[in-house]
């Protein structure tokens, strides 16, 4: 492969690739988190065999490839095929004849796979209704390993137009006026941090994106470094020539080796064809880049942990008076972005700043990625514009609570986010909203619970996680959290006291103001939030009682017999005999023998189950 | 960058040259601001937050928190600072109870009276990993011994929990501990700290044992006077000098 020598080559050379004869048809097989997890190696596999024995491999007709996240995780694994667009979700390696004798070679739907053939593609289902792609607009387009795919679809355009007639002044000004804030936490303005590090003194200067992605649950990160790593890549190539950076680095999670193999091949091929490193287009911008392996810690994520770890030493936090974009890597003028914050930036650099703004809100513009899980009917990635409600995101993607039960609240932001209650799901899902609502955008995890979830256990939960997390340098942080989790673990064991929810309050507000690092200064979010909306529940489990039936012991379960349909399915899963009642008869249980584990809550389909307080256990009400 | 910031702390009118710590401009005007984590002879770390302080409504550890804005405003006992230090406090006291220091300061702060929840699992080692120990150590010797470990476990430790080989004995890490955590013995013959025994080299002029093989062997040399008779001998040397001067003078 030749190296590019100007702008203009690779131009000429998109141009080409676009007026090349394309493939008949393709079948894309989702590569992405989700499905690799639920098969889709095993599937693409079966395809693979498939067309060989069809006689199609080599065949430039006809195109079998892994691609991106394809979004809609919970039905994975998925596959779609262009150009008709047919999708096809849960599919297994047995449905590989079909899929290559029908739907490859013919375009036709395969019978059968297809549950609603009148409404076959992707678009018409509503998980994907409210969404806008476009951080995401490519995963489902191109083999992520092919940087021929990744230019045929729009890639590196932005760095030809930037090298060739922008110059850095003006792309700097593009990300600026763009509005863009961080993807990664706390939606800093990208332009104030790239003016800063543009103003700097002292060199080399160093870009850095942050891909360590440490909220549990969350794989937006993941799913873009390895659906559209070169999208990363040309990002951070824009922002090192408009802000005169020589280097940079990608900080990968520990858990990623997937991430780290394609952004390492991405990097191999922009570097062979001139797109990376000494000389980019013929031009005297030089950018080298390299990758990190993430030390595997929770708070390694933090910027000047990460940082700290890139330099070969522990990943713990340093106090942080003075701005990385003054000293930050090796002391040295330093600008770190998350992936997905990258991921904006050759769009914007390419469509200008008002293309950017037209979606979103005036101070929060653009797309985010959503990472929706939990007690919701479809789980999976969802790009949504910034300002939607979190209604869009739950109902109308997500499509609502699964099973049925009800909405009671919403966690956001990763381990360190709030609890919101169901009647602000009509708030904005945007940074300044969040925040003001005592929960944060964070990296975009947004975990869906319904009535049977408990949000103190939710608060000791996420707690205790951080208490691990912890890297154990500042007392408040170290000591603070145990002392927290202590109380909380006391609260779901029902040796709650009075006034803990006050305790509580107080030295989780102190934890806050006192820490040293962003970790241990938001640690307090998953108490106070929770305080904030359901302080009820916290009031009684004070007094031994959990009306969500998740802690054990708080409650028994009590049988509304109008409800009951006597369908028996709590009877037979009640591990205690505890209750009884004849078919087609309304049940009761049997206070004595109940051992108040919560067995049969969740079984029920219709509702008539619900947790009430012990009578053995209630404290009297001080 | 101007040379010079201006601005007050608790009200009083201050001025540092740009970048001075906000710990030390205060105790420039006679302010003093408790430090436990804080030693003058080694790097900041700013870990134990007993040093907060208000600057612009917010906390800042004072030991680093570098003046660089004309007309700063810092306040070293607002309600705020005073609560924050307290509970600070609270938690150190439960590592180490028993510790002088910690009482003595807690009762400046009303943090002892508060009660010491049984639910608040943590070790009370006397231990309040601030981590002296291992600077003082990477600094002057040899890296010994090292914080290891995350959240609540996190603690000092020698490599792979043994005695720890590259120790020089030369207690550095003990004299420097605020809560007087890290035990040590010392006969006159050997001295023994962090499970390992060291012989004591004699001082050549008085006898007196005051180093170990290791220290002295780290220095390069394989005796010295103890710092009794070095201040001796050099007192000596001074007095011979000085003479010698008179003489000339008077010659
Ligand atoms: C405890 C902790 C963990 C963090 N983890 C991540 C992470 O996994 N990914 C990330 O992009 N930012 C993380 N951040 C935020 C970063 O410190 C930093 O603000 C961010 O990477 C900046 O990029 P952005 O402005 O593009 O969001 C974390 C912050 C804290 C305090
Ligand atoms: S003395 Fe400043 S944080 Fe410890």
């Amino acid at each position: 492969m030749t190296r590019f020598q100007h702008a203009d080559g690779l131009l000429g050379h998109i141009k080409g690739l676009k007026g090349a004869p394309q493939p008949k048809r393709t079948l894309w097989v989702c590569g992405g988190p989700g499905c690799l997890a639920a098969g889709g190696a095993k599937v693409h596999e079966a395809l693979l065999n498939e067309a060989e024995k069809a006689g199609l491999l080599g065949n430039p007709g006809y195109r079998i490839s892994l691609t991106g996240c394809l979004g809609l995780c919970e039905r994975g694994p998925l596959a779609e095929i262009r150009p008709e667009g047919h999708f096809y979700q849960n599919v297994g390696p047995g449905d590989a004849p079909g899929l290559v004798g029908e739907a490859l070679l013919e375009g036709r739907i395969v019978e059968g796979l297809i549950k609603d053939p009148k409404n076959p593609t992707k678009d018409s289902l509503a998980f994907y209704k409210p969404q806008e792609r476009r951080v995401m607009r490519r995963l489902g387009l191109i083999d992520p390993e092919s940087l021929d795919d990744y230019l045929l679809h729009g890639g590196y355009e932005a760095l030809a137009l930037a090298l060739g007639s922008l110059g850095p002044g003006e792309t700097a000004r593009r990300v600026e006026e763009s509005g863009l804030r961080g993807r990664g936490g706390g939606g800093f303005p990208a332009g104030r941090k790239w003016r800063a590090l543009r103003e700097s003194v002292g060199r080399p200067r160093y870009v850095l994106a942050n891909g360590d992605e440490g909220d549990p649950g969350a794989f937006m990160n993941r799913a873009l470094m390895e659906g559209d790593p070169f999208s990363i890549i040309e990002g951070m190539t824009l922002g090192a020539f408009a802000m005169g950076a020589e280097a940079g680095f990608i900080y990968v999670r520990h858990e990623y080796p997937l991430s780290v193999m394609r952004l390492s091949k991405a990097i191999r091929l922009a570097k062979d064809r001139g797109l990376l490193g000494e000389g980019i287009l013929g031009s005297d911008v030089g950018f080298e880049l390299g990758i990190v392996e993430g030390g595997g810690a929770f708070v390694c994520g933090e910027s000047t942990a990460l940082m700290a770890s890139i330099e070969g030493r522990e990943g713990t936090p340093r106090v942080k008076y003075v701005r990385s974009t003054e000293a930050g890597l090796w002391e040295r003028p330093t600008l770190l972005q998350n992936v997905e914050s990258w991921a904006n930036v050759p769009p914007i650099v390419l469509n200008g700043p008002e293309w950017f703004r037209s979606l979103g809100s005036k101070d929060n513009p653009g797309t985010k990625v959503f990472s929706l899980v939990g007690q919701v009917r479809d789980t999976g990635l969802v790009e949504l514009p910034l300002g939607s409600r979190i209604s869009d995101l739950v109902e109308l993607a997500g499509g609502g609570v699964a099973k049925g039960r009800a909405l009671k609240a919403v966690q956001t932001g990763g381990p360190s986010g709030g609890c919101l209650p169901a009647s602000l799901m009509s708030l904005p899902l945007d940074f300044d909203s969040l925040t003001k609502a005592g929960a944060m955008m964070g990296s975009g995890g947004l975990i869906v619970m319904d009535d049977l979830s408990c949000v103190v256990d939710v608060a000791r939960y996420f707690t205790a996680f951080l208490t691990e997390e912890s890297c154990g340098k500042c007392v408040p942080c170290r000591d603070g959290l145990p002392l927290l989790l202590g109380v909380l673990t006391g609260l779901t064991k029902g040796e709650g006291r009075a006034g803990d929810t006050g305790l509580l309050v107080r030295e989780a507000e102190r934890l806050k103001a006192t820490a040293l690092c962003g970790l241990g200064q938001s640690a307090a979010n998953p108490i106070l939030s929770t305080v904030r909306y359901f302080q009820e529940e916290y009031l009684e489990h004070e007094r031994g009682f959990c009306r969500s039936g998740r802690c054990q012991g708080l409650f028994v379960p009590a049988i509304d017999p109008g409800a009951c349909t006597g369908c028996g399915l709590c009877r037979k899963a009640c591990p205690a005999a505890a209750i009884e009642g004849k078919a087609k008869k309304a049940h009761k249980v049997l206070p004595g023998k109940c051992v108040s584990c919560g067995s049969c809550l969740p079984k029920c389909r219709f509702l008539a189950l619900k947790p009430a307080p012990r009578a053995d256990t209630v404290k009297a009400d001080a | 960058m101007p040379e010079w910031v201006k601005g007050s702390i608790d009200g009083i009118p201050a001025k540092a040259p740009y970048g001075t710590s906000l710990l030390h401009a205060a105790r420039a005007l006679g302010i003093d601001i408790p430090t436990l984590c804080h030693h003058e002879g080694l790097p900041p770390d700013g870990n134990c937050r007993l040093c907060l302080c208000e600057v612009s409504g917010k906390l800042v550890a004072s030991c680093m928190f570098p003046l660089r804005d004309q007309g700063f405003a810092a306040l070293t006992g607002s309600a705020k600072v005073m609560d924050a230090r307290g509970f600070v406090l609270y938690l150190m006291l439960n590592r180490a109870p028993k510790s002088p220091r910690l009482i003595r300061l807690a009762h400046d702060y009303e943090a002892y009276g508060a009660r010491v929840d049984p639910r608040f699992p943590l070790d009370r080692d006397g231990c309040v990993r601030c981590g002296r120990c291992a600077r003082v150590c990477s600094l002057q010797a040899s890296e010994a011994i090292d914080l290891a470990g995350r959240g609540p476990g996190r603690a000092v430790l020698a490599p792979f929990g043994r005695p720890p080989e590259d120790c020089l004995g030369c207690l550095a890490c003990a004299l420097n501990c605020p809560t007087g955590r890290i035990a040590f013995q010392d006969d006159g013959a050997t001295r023994r700290v962090w499970d390992r025994d060291f012989a004591l080299v004699p001082c050549p002029a008085c006898g007196e044992r005051r180093f170990t093989k290791e220290q002295l062997g780290h220095l390069g040399v394989e005796s010295a006077l103890c710092p009794e008779c070095r201040r001796r001998a050099m007192a000596r040397e001074i007095l011979a000098a000085d003479s010698v001067i008179s003489y000339k003078a008077r010659g």
